[in-house]
C-alpha cells in the first residue's frame, strides 16, 4: 500500500546505468519470459486447436439458436432464487461484519486478543472461496439455495469485514473521544459516533458486494446450491443448447441489471 | 476571590513522566462557580497535561483533583465516568458527527444518563429532544437544529459542541484550545459564549488558550504556567504584558 507512493519520483535522479545494472535488467527480463513460458507449457496451450475447433464452435452456436424463449416461464423462479441468494448473503453479512469490523479495527477494538480473533475469523471467511463454502454447506444443509445463501454470507463477512475495518481505522477519532467524555458507554459511542460516520462507506461497500454476490450466486448453482447456475448445468449435461443460450441471456440481464442498479445506488449514497 | 463554591479544584499536582521529565510541579488552581479562568503557557509548559489531569484522562503522580467537590483522582472505570459527567469538555475541533443533525449531536450529550439497550443500538432518548433544543438556544443555534452538522461554519460547529457539553448538565466546563481552528470573529463569538455561561448560568469555566490578548479581554482570571509551575494567577488587570511575555521566552514561534 505504501510502496506505491515511494516510487513516484523514479527517474528524478538517474545515474548512468552501470554494467551491473544492465546485467540485473537482463536477468529480470529473462526471469519474466521464463515464467510466462512455463505457464504456456503447463496449461497445454495449443493455438492450432482454436483453428481446428472453429467447426465445433460454429456447430455449437447453430444448435443454440434460437434460444428456447418458450421455456422462460420455468426459468423465472431459478432466476429469482439467484438474485435472492445474493441479497440474503449481502444483508446478513453486513450485520455480522459490522461488529466484527469494530473488533478488528485497531482504534476501536476493546482488547488485543479480540482484535486478533476477529482478524483471523475475517481472514478465514475471505480466504476460502465462496464456491468451496458452497460445497461445504451443500454437504451440511443439503442441495438448494439455502446452501448458496450461507456460502455467500460467510464469504462476504470476510470481504466486508476487512474493508469495514479499514474504513473504521481511517475514521476521524474526534467524535468518538468527545462522546466518551460526555459519559456515554462503549456501545453508545459505537452506535452514535462510529456507525453514523462510516455509514455512507458501509452502504457503498455493501452495494458493491451485492453486485458481486449476485454474480457469484450464478456460479454457485454448479455445485448444487440452487439458482440459475443449477439450471445451466442441467441444460449443458442434456446438450439442450437452446435452453443454455436462453439462460446465458438471462444471466447477462441479471448481471448487467445488478451492476447498473448497484452503481446508481452507490452514486446516491456517496 | 469570591464566596461561590469552587467547582474545579486542583491541589499540588505533580506529574513526572516515565522518561523522568517533570511536567507539573506543585501546580494548584481552583475555579469557582460563575468564574471564567484561562490557562496560558508555551508549548511544553504543562498546560495540556494539567487539563488532561483535571479532565480525569491522565492520572497525576500525586496531587488531588476535585470536581464539584468530589475527588476524582482515585476513581476508576464507571465511577470515574460518572464523576466526570459533572465536567463538560470542549475540544480544539468541534468533533461533531457531520452526517447527523445538529440536534442529534447535542442530544448525544445526554447519553450518559440514558444507558439502555435502545440507545446502545443508536436510538436517541426522545424525551431529551426538548432539552437538546434548549441547550441549542443557550448557544444561539436554535434555527440550525435540524440541519446536518456538516452545514455549520467553524464557529457554529464549536458552539454546537458546547451545546453538546451542556446537554450533559455539567457544573463546570473545560475547554482545550477551543479557538485553535477558528477565525478571529468566530473566536470572539465562542469566548463571549463561554463568558456568558459562567456569568449567567453560574458555571465554572476553565480554558487553555494560546492567545493572551483575547484571554485578557474575556477571562476573570489568568493562570500562567511556566515549566510546570504556576507563575501567576490573577485578574487580567493585575497581570502585566511582561509577565505574559515571560511565559513564551525562548518560544519565538508561538
Amino acid at each position: 500500500m505504501t510502496a506505491e507512493g515511494a516510487v513516484i519520483d523514479r527517474g528524478a535522479v538517474r545515474p548512468v546505468m552501470s554494467r551491473r545494472g544492465w546485467m540485473l535488467r537482463a536477468l529480470i527480463v529473462l526471469a519474466v519470459l521464463g515464467i510466462v513460458a512455463q505457464a504456456v507449457v503447463v496449461v497445454q496451450a495449443r493455438p492450432q486447436d482454436l483453428v481446428t475447433g472453429v467447426h465445433g464452435m460454429a456447430d455449437l452456436l447453430s444448435r443454440s439458436w434460437p434460444p428456447a424463449v418458450g421455456g422462460i416461464g420455468q426459468e423465472l423462479w431459478p432466476a429469482l432464487e439467484t438474485v435472492d441468494i445474493g441479497i440474503f448473503g449481502t444483508v446478513f453479512a453486513v450485520f455480522l461484519a459490522l461488529p466484527l469490523a469494530i473488533l478488528a479495527a485497531r482504534n476501536t477494538t476493546p482488547l488485543l486478543p479480540a482484535y486478533y480473533a476477529a482478524r483471523s475469523l475475517i481472514a478465514i471467511c475471505r480466504a476460502v472461496p465462496d464456491l468451496v463454502w458452497a460445497l461445504l454447506f451443500v454437504t451440511a444443509v443439503g442441495l438448494g439455495p439455502f446452501a448458496g445463501a450461507l456460502a455467500l454470507t460467510v464469504h462476504s463477512v470476510g470481504m466486508l469485514g476487512r474493508l469495514l475495518a479499514e474504513v473504521i481505522e481511517d475514521m476521524d477519532m474526534g467524535p468518538m473521544e468527545a462522546l466518551a467524555t460526555t459519559g456515554a458507554g462503549r456501545l453508545q459511542v459505537f452506535a452514535h459516533a462510529v456507525v453514523p460516520t462510516v455509514l455512507p462507506s458501509l452502504l457503498g461497500i455493501a452495494l458493491y458486494r451485492l453486485d458481486e454476490n449476485i454474480r457469484s450466486s450464478l456460479v454457485l448453482g454448479f455445485v448444487g446450491a440452487g439458482g440459475i447456475g443449477f439450471e445451466l448445468l442441467s441444460a449443458m449435461s442434456l446438450f439442450d443448447y437452446q435452453t443454455v443460450s436462453l439462460l446465458l441471456i438471462m444471466t447477462f440481464a441479471i448481471v448487467m441489471g445488478a451492476e447498473r442498479l448497484s452503481a446508481a445506488l452507490r452514486r446516491r449514497v456517496a | 476571590m469570591s464566596h461561590a463554591p469552587a467547582l474545579i479544584e486542583a491541589q499540588n499536582l505533580n506529574m513526572r513522566y516515565v522518561t523522568g521529565r517533570l511536567a507539573l510541579q506543585g501546580a494548584s488552581l481552583s475555579v469557582a462557580a460563575g468564574e471564567f479562568a484561562v490557562i496560558l503557557g508555551a508549548n511544553g509548559s504543562g498546560k495540556s497535561t494539567m487539563l488532561r489531569i483535571i479532565a480525569g484522562i491522565t492520572k497525576p503522580t500525586d496531587g488531588q483533583v476535585r470536581i464539584a467537590g468530589q475527588d476524582i483522582t482515585g476513581l476508576k472505570g464507571r465511577h470515574l465516568a460518572e464523576a466526570r459527567m459533572a465536567l463538560g469538555m470542549v475540544f480544539q475541533h468541534a468533533n461533531l458527527v457531520k452526517r447527523r443533525s445538529v440536534l442529534a449531536n447535542v442530544v448525544c450529550g445526554t447519553l450518559g444518563r440514558h444507558r439502555n439497550a435502545l440507545t446502545a443500538l443508536g436510538m436517541l432518548p426522545a424525551q431529551e429532544l426538548p432539552f437538546g433544543l434548549r441547550c441549542l438556544e443557550r448557544v444561539g443555534l436554535t434555527k440550525f437544529a435540524y440541519q446536518r452538522a456538516s452545514t455549520l461554519s467553524g464557529g457554529q460547529a464549536q458552539r454546537a459542541s458546547i451545546a453538546r457539553a451542556l446537554a450533559q448538565r455539567p457544573a463546570a466546563l473545560l475547554a482545550d484550545e477551543p479557538l485553535a481552528s477558528l477565525d478571529p470573529e468566530a473566536a470572539e463569538e465562542v469566548m463571549r459564549l463561554l463568558r456568558r455561561l459562567a456569568k449567567e448560568e453560574g458555571m465554572a469555566v476553565l480554558a487553555v488558550l494560546h492567545q493572551p490578548d483575547i484571554a485578557r479581554r474575556y477571562a476573570d482570571r489568568l493562570l500562567g504556567l511556566r515549566k510546570g509551575v504556576i507563575a501567576f494567577a490573577d485578574q487580567p488587570a493585575n497581570v502585566t504584558d511582561g509577565e505574559i511575555d515571560s511565559l513564551y521566552e525562548g518560544f519565538a514561534t508561538t
